[in-house]
């Protein structure tokens, strides 16, 4: 059987894209010129932020086909049969993550922009890398700026969740 | 963006569809790059870069589905890196590990994780940008690039794909397909000097690779990125040291050379007499590390 191409045209500037958000089926309907960051966030996903839109400051990771990526670069259209999770897919205000716990109790959230992205990221590392070490960590968060903290307690909060996740 | 996106599952349907995808065209992979210049624009200017082809692309051909595209490979000679093999399994190959030092050095200098885990190798060279740090690597790995059209392929030393700055010599519609990467007893070293330890754009880079032979240097090779209008191979220098001892004063004489092959410019992220000077520190100091023994040392 010969594979045909997939071939997305825009209707009147829209694409018509389906994907799996947070293991659930959606169907979007995304402009030709539009980013994932955007069109997620037009679709209620607002966990993922926008920051600096150029893929510097990593507040709009997302996980995307399992791996940790910056929604603001990812054109919408190119997300059609993606699996995405957000943050709102973590974890919820009753029943947090113990990444989540671990962010409040270390006081790592201060403003709390860069956190989504933060836990993304450091919910990947875990899930890849059970044990970091603190050289793991520092590096798995390159990507992800923070302009209220000094990092320090971002790092302790992810050793304190790698605990407590091994501990359960 | 382009009102049409096109994805093909195989090379052989995109070369076949090729002729049906109507005028002005552009290969999409990662995006990094692609996407990133747009979105850059300052905010209230609606045009896209001056002089850029994005408003006049058509269509997009999104080449990330193409298996023929993925894998690294290895033969009795050489690793086969697909185009399209993320940053990031570069990053976690033990093939790359043990036969490419340099390129495992420069890795963690390549923007953040995650960028690594969307941006291709592929499209690293495509871009042709001065300051790719995975493409210089590759250049002091002796890589050659392979590029297909139509099914026909030809096979370039891969400092021979750039003509400046984003330009390359890749013909309309060409792909670049895979790199062939000799597998060669070599050390190396990757040393980047950046606004900060990781993640920045470099101000200049150095990346050296070296076979020796007993006590002396067998077969050397030396690509810098940020100081030419292309990666640049340090050939002089390369030769000065082929056959010579590696000891501090032949470094400090290699240092000395690089400095004249290079031909850095002052722009937003550093000043040209700065980068040239920091070509021979950097030189002096990966020889160096290469010669205690200390491989692929940041």
């Amino acid at each position: 059987m010969k594979k045909e191409s997939i071939r997305l045209e825009a209707v009147n500037g829209v694409f018509r894209i389906s994907l799996t958000v947070n293991g659930v089926k959606k169907n979007f309907a995304v402009k030709n010129n539009e980013f994932l960051l955007n069109a997620l966030r037009r679709y209620g996903y607002k966990g993922a932020k926008k920051g600096c839109d150029t893929g510097d400051c990593g507040s709009c990771t997302v996980i995307f086909n399992g791996k940790p990526a910056l929604a603001c670069l990812i054109p919408a259209f190119t997300a059609h049969g993606a699996e995405i999770t957000t943050i709102e897919g973590v974890g919820t205000v009753r029943n947090p993550h113990p990444l989540q716990e671990a962010f409040v109790e270390a006081g790592a959230v201060q403003c709390g922009f860069c956190i989504p992205g933060m836990i993304l990221s450091s919910k990947h590392l875990l899930d890849v890398n059970p044990s970091p070490s603190e050289d793991d960590i520092k590096k798995y968060l390159d990507g992800n700026l923070c302009r209220c903290t000094g990092y320090v307690k971002q790092i302790q909060a992810v050793k304190m969740a790698a605990k407590k996740i091994k501990k359960a | 963006m382009p009102p049409i996106v096109v994805k093909p599952p195989t090379l052989q349907a995109l070369w076949r569809s090729l002729p049906s995808f109507g005028g002005a065209r552009r290969y999409l992979a990662g995006g990094t790059d692609l996407v990133a210049g747009a979105n850059a624009a300052p905010a209230g200017v609606k045009a896209r870069p001056k002089g850029g082809s994005f408003d006049r692309t058509e269509v997009w051909v999104d080449i990330s589905g193409l298996k023929e595209l993925r894998g690294i490979k290895e033969t009795k000679t050489s690793l086969m890196i697909g185009a399209g093999a993320k940053i990031a399994e570069l990053e976690a190959s033990p093939l790359v590990r043990r036969w490419l030092p340099v390129l495992s050095a420069a890795i963690p200098h390549f923007a953040s994780p995650s960028l690594r885990n969307m941006a291709t190798i592929g499209g690293n060279a495509a871009n042709a940008s001065p300051c790719a740090d995975a493409v210089c690597a590759l250049c002091a790995e002796k890589a050659q690039v392979l590029l297909e059209f139509k099914g026909k392929r030809r096979k370039l030393a891969l400092p021979a794909l750039f003509k400046g700055p984003k330009k390359t010599v890749l013909r309309k519609d060409e792909l670049i397909v895979a790199f062939e990467v000799p597998k060669w007893k070599h050390s190396g070293a990757y040393l980047k000097l950046g606004p900060r330890s990781y993640f920045g754009i470099s101000k200049a880079a150095v990346a050296a690779a070296l076979e020796m032979d007993g006590e002396k240097v067998r077969s050397v090779c030396i690509a810098l990125a940020s100081v030419a209008p292309v990666p640049l191979l340090a050939v002089k220098t390369a030769n000065y040291l082929c056959g010579r001892m590696l000891n501090e004063e032949n470094a400090r004489t290699a240092a000395a050379l690089v400095k004249t092959e290079v031909s850095p410019i002052t722009d937003v992220r550093s000043e040209a007499g700065y980068r040239r000077e920091m070509c021979g520190v950097l030189l002096e100091r990966a020889l160096n590390s290469i010669a205690s023994g200390v491989s692929g040392i940041n």
